[in-house]
């Protein structure tokens, strides 16, 4: 569904990206990496909020990188940002209507989506008047994937979801991720190997730029390389 | 239940329309002068719902009462379509300039803005001609040949088109647009908001809105000049008034406008060369004390006083 074909970009001088290909199907996959490898920048790029210097990214065969962003969005993908994913002074149940109130397909079905998302997070209809920013950092970041999940994605991209989490809400914020795989593929951006790799089927491991591996999880959790420089064994 | 809800929108429309029967030609005055104000205001505040900071309301107003003028006075239409015109110039010129200026943010778009009104005055000025050069041009007649009751009506009229606007974007989806971009425009992009449209957009229609009270005032008041026409109380005291009002509403930057025309006008009579003093105490209290203006204030109470009685 989604490819991403030698991309390339830079920051000034930096080389911050260098070759990255990658494909997404209907499966969930990880990108794993150090800070600064190139994960968020690599997620930037898919949907159009920075413009690599060379390479190409489809979605459905349709390359995406002469799109605006929100023109990437309306295709079917859905991004939950890292941190400032949210928008603190709207309530939480404005922030859920403008994941869907944009996307021309999901505007209709906004009423059942909203239910779909209060059955799956349901402090969130707890919370439904309160403004986002009083969440707590846990529910904020429920609340960043509800959103993303309004309009029915066909591809949610998420860019550290367990940054700042405190551990027992990372164990259940990949439970649902697992869960989440069902209704879109899912491309996951993350540092925390360990518990991420048993949210994922797939994984690449990207490092100063580049992909240095690629496999499935169970062979990833395998190989000496990601146990000794991300599982601390 | 509908009833009750619109009767204080019905019954506030009628006193506003009903004003001239128990009012003289001085209150009326005051009245026109205020509500051009207070539209002012609220166009302005529309834009700043979108968390861009325009300072070219008196750009676009002065731009309106040219266009309006020198249509009247070389084509010879009927006021109200030069009004119009006063108001669709800017509207027009705001698309052109915005689809540049747009690309910038903060105090950069703020102080481009704040530079059109200086710019407009300047390239009319240069054509004496066409628009008087520094002297300007005046009327033969001002609108109603001067009634004050027609054209209180008038102004009214504007006013509550600006109002009905303003309420058409904060019920529709243009609200939850532009509230998504002034909290953070990139997670507004990931929303699939197409953000430049929508700032170009209420760009456009709050600078059109401007340009229509610009060019009212100028058939009310019969003449146009780079320097009155562009001058900067028609950015200053409109921002006051939203500011004193609260900000991203309707209803504060017109409770604002009231507020402020009447206690200006009612300190002009007072103290006649310090009331400017006062004014600018009022705006210094007022940010320090009432940072969400009146109606946030009001606003908080009422939450406040709810909140408690349904905890009891």
């Amino acid at each position: 569904m989604l490819a991403v074909a030698k991309l390339n970009h830079y920051y000034g001088k930096a080389h911050v990206l260098r070759d990255v290909s990658l494909d997404v199907g209907t499966e969930s996959v990880g990108v794993f990496g150090p800070n600064g490898a190139g994960k968020t920048t690599l997620v930037h790029a898919i949907v159009g909020l920075v413009r690599p210097r060379s390479g190409d990214v489809t979605f459905d065969g349709r390359s995406l990188l002469r799109l605006p962003t929100h023109e990437v969005i309306r295709s079917g993908v859905a991004l939950v940002p890292q941190e400032r994913e949210l928008f603190p002074y709207m309530s939480v149940r404005a922030n859920l209507e403008s994941g869907a109130a944009y996307i021309p397909g999901a505007r209709k079905d906004l009423p059942a989506a909203l239910q779909a998302s209060f059955e799956m997070f349901p402090i969130l209809k707890v919370r439904a008047r309160q403004l986002a920013g009083t969440l707590s950092g846990g529910e904020q970041r429920m609340l960043a994937i509800a959103r993303a999940m309004m309009s029915s994605p066909k591809l949610l991209i998420l860019d550290e979801p367990s940054l700042g989490l405190q551990p027992s809400l990372v164990t259940e914020l990949f439970h649902k991720v697992r869960n989440l795989g069902e209704r879109s593929a899912i491309l996951m951006a993350e540092q925390n190997v360990r518990q991420s790799l048993k949210a994922v089927g797939r994984g690449y491991v990207i490092e100063n730029g580049q992909i240095a591996l690629e496999g499935p999880s169970d062979e990833l959790l395998r190989n000496d390389h990601v146990r000794r420089a991300y599982l601390g064994l | 239940m509908r009833m009750t809800r619109y009767l204080p929108y019905v019954l506030g429309a009628a006193l506003a329309a009903l004003f001239p029967l128990f009012s003289g030609a001085y209150l009326e005055q005051v009245a026109v002068g205020m509500l051009i104000y207070l539209t002012l205001a609220l166009s302005w505040d529309m834009l700043l719902r979108s968390g861009q900071l325009g300072f070219g309301t008196a750009g676009f107003f002065g731009l309106g009462s040219y266009a309006a003028i020198l249509l009247f006075l070389n084509v010879g239409v009927h006021p109200f379509v030069s009004i119009a015109f006063g108001g669709v110039v800017a509207g027009v010129v705001a698309l052109l300039v915005g689809l540049a200026v747009l690309r910038l943010r903060g105090m950069y778009f703020a102080i481009t803005t704040l530079a059109l009104a200086g710019i407009f005055a300047v390239v009319l000025r240069n054509f004496p001609g066409l628009t008087g050069g520094s002297e300007g041009r005046m009327l033969p007649n001002c609108i109603y040949a001067g009634n004050t009751t027609k054209i209180y009506w008038l102004v009214l009229a504007l006013a509550v088109f600006t109002i009905v606007i303003s309420e058409v974007f904060e019920r529709t989806r243009i609200r939850l647009a532009l509230t998504s971009i002034r909290n953070d425009e990139r997670v507004a992009k990931s929303s699939g908001v197409n953000v430049f449209k929508y700032l170009v957009f209420v760009f456009a229609v709050t600078s059109a809105i401007q340009g229509l009270a610009g060019g009212t005032y100028a058939h009310v008041f019969g003449f146009v000049s780079p320097e009155g026409s562009f001058s900067a109380n028609f950015l200053l005291l409109p921002l006051a008034m939203a500011l004193l009002g609260g900000v991203h509403s309707t209803w504060g930057p017109v409770v604002g406008g009231l507020v402020l025309g009447a206690l200006s006008e009612y300190l002009k009579l007072q103290i006649p060369y310090g009331h400017l003093l006062v004014y600018g105490a009022i705006i210094v209290v007022v940010t320090l004390f009432l940072p969400q203006g009146l109606m946030g204030t009001v606003r908080a109470w009422w939450r406040r006083s709810h909140v408690t009685r349904g905890a009891q």
